[in-house]
């Protein structure tokens, strides 16, 4: 019986394993994020497609579609376009975010804040306009609030 | 039709055992070929391009880490699928591409899951695992649009298929996993300065950088080791070669 030889069966056994459909791929986001270290300094067009946390010094501009961490001792002396961030150091420059900015209780910031959700830690300092889009929602309501009242005035 | 280079440390007694068995594995497989065995001075290339003139359809590398990248940084224009059975010691690509160590790995071969990888280019050769330059001052920009600069000397590794590990720094102890499918190529660099006894380096916190063009210039010649070749140069050029070489690999692959 050990030297039988494998019977149909067992060998459409084996072959019925089927692939993994690259499984690691979905589950795992194994994508690098951008990290500029305590003691470099960056110039220039600073852009990336995924997440970027600065512990050094960074000059000219910050672009990301995805979150920015500028930690404690940061310094960011350039315009920033995010999808959201978390500040906890210098930025000297405007500010631009597209969802939620969190501005923590050691971030200095010096510039324009554009936001649609803001969130500001007791101690920090911001010196700037800060300008939150509405909600479309709200936007909608009051125009067409408005609306209607100048019906109703046409109609007295 | 397989062929089969043989790097020149499995001529050691101790390899016997398992290249006799692994031989014997792949002749039931039914995919036993030409067996070439690699000196320290051979360069691959024509031998691989005579072999594919011949009929040769699939290279398999037989050997570690250093066999590997070796092989493939010559020979990544050629047009043939590349195969890879990790042998004994250091080999930390095989665990990238799911491919197990030793016996097992024929397995994985003769299953021919193939995948087209990125390679990296430097000043006119490729390099397929990681590239390091050692610390000196240096400046770096990346893809034209920014520059990294830092008062100390930089220490640069860039990563294609090997894993990232600084082995000296005991806080930086975490893997990083770099995919070789990403279209990108990452860069870890940290900020190192020289303790006035022994002349030893205290490493800063590294900063990465993911990227497709890199040039790397001094004023002064700094040493650079791709694939394990060391070189001096006073300026390079990194840059991305997208899906360059098709390999097998194994259904663990880490990307």
């Amino acid at each position: 019986m050990i030297f039988q030889k494998p019977s149909s069966e067992i060998a459409l056994e084996k072959n019925t394993e089927k692939e993994p459909m690259n499984t690691s791929q979905s589950s795992v986001d194994d994508s690098v994020d951008t990290i500029v270290g305590p003691s470099v300094n960056v110039e220039g067009d600073f852009a990336s497609a995924g997440n970027i946390i600065v512990k050094g010094t960074v000059s000219g501009s910050v672009s990301t579609s995805k979150h920015l961490l500028a930690e404690e001792g940061s310094k960011i002396m350039a315009n920033i376009q995010a999808g959201s961030a978390t500040i906890s150091g210098i930025v000297k420059g405007n500010v631009k975010v597209k969802d939620t900015l969190i501005i923590t209780s050691t971030a200095k910031i010096l510039g324009d804040i554009k936001v649609k959700t803001l969130q500001v830690d007791a101690g920090a300092v911001v010196q700037g306009k800060i300008i939150m889009s509405m909600p479309s929602e709200l936007t909608e309501k009051s125009t067409s609030g408005r609306s209607s009242f100048k019906r109703k005035e046409k109609k007295v | 039709m397989y062929v089969y280079l043989y790097d020149n440390f499995l001529s050691n007694k101790k390899f016997d055992a398992i290249i006799k068995s692994m031989e014997v594995c792949l002749t039931d497989y039914g995919i036993a070929g030409k067996i070439l065995r690699l000196n320290n001075f051979i360069d691959v290339k024509p031998i691989i391009d005579d072999e594919i003139k011949r009929g040769a359809t699939t290279i398999v590398i037989v050997g570690n880490d250093k066999t590997f990248g070796n092989v493939l940084s010559r020979s990544a224009t050629c047009k043939v699928t590349f195969g890879f059975l990790p042998v004994g010691p250091d080999n930390t690509i095989s665990d990238v591409l799911g491919i197990p160590i030793n016996l097992e790995s024929c397995d994985v071969l003769s299953r021919r899951l193939r995948e087209r990888l990125d390679v990296g280019w430097v000043n006119n050769r490729y390099f397929v695992s990681q590239l390091h330059v050692y610390p000196s001052k240096i400046e770096v920009d990346y893809d034209e649009k920014f520059r990294v600069k830092s008062e100390n000397e930089l220490e640069i590794v860039v990563c294609n298929l090997q894993p990232f590990f600084w082995k000296t720094d005991k806080k930086d102890r975490n893997q990083v996993q770099v995919n070789p499918k990403d279209g990108k190529l990452e860069a870890f660099l940290r900020p190192a300065k020289k303790k006035k006894w022994f002349g030893k380096y205290v490493y800063e916190q590294a900063s990465v950088f993911p990227f497709e063009e890199m040039i790397i210039r001094s004023d002064k010649a700094f040493e650079i080791e791709a694939d394990g070749k060391k070189t001096k140069e006073k300026k390079i050029k990194i840059k991305l070669a997208p899906s360059r070489i098709d390999v097998i690999v194994g259904r663990e692959r880490k990307f």
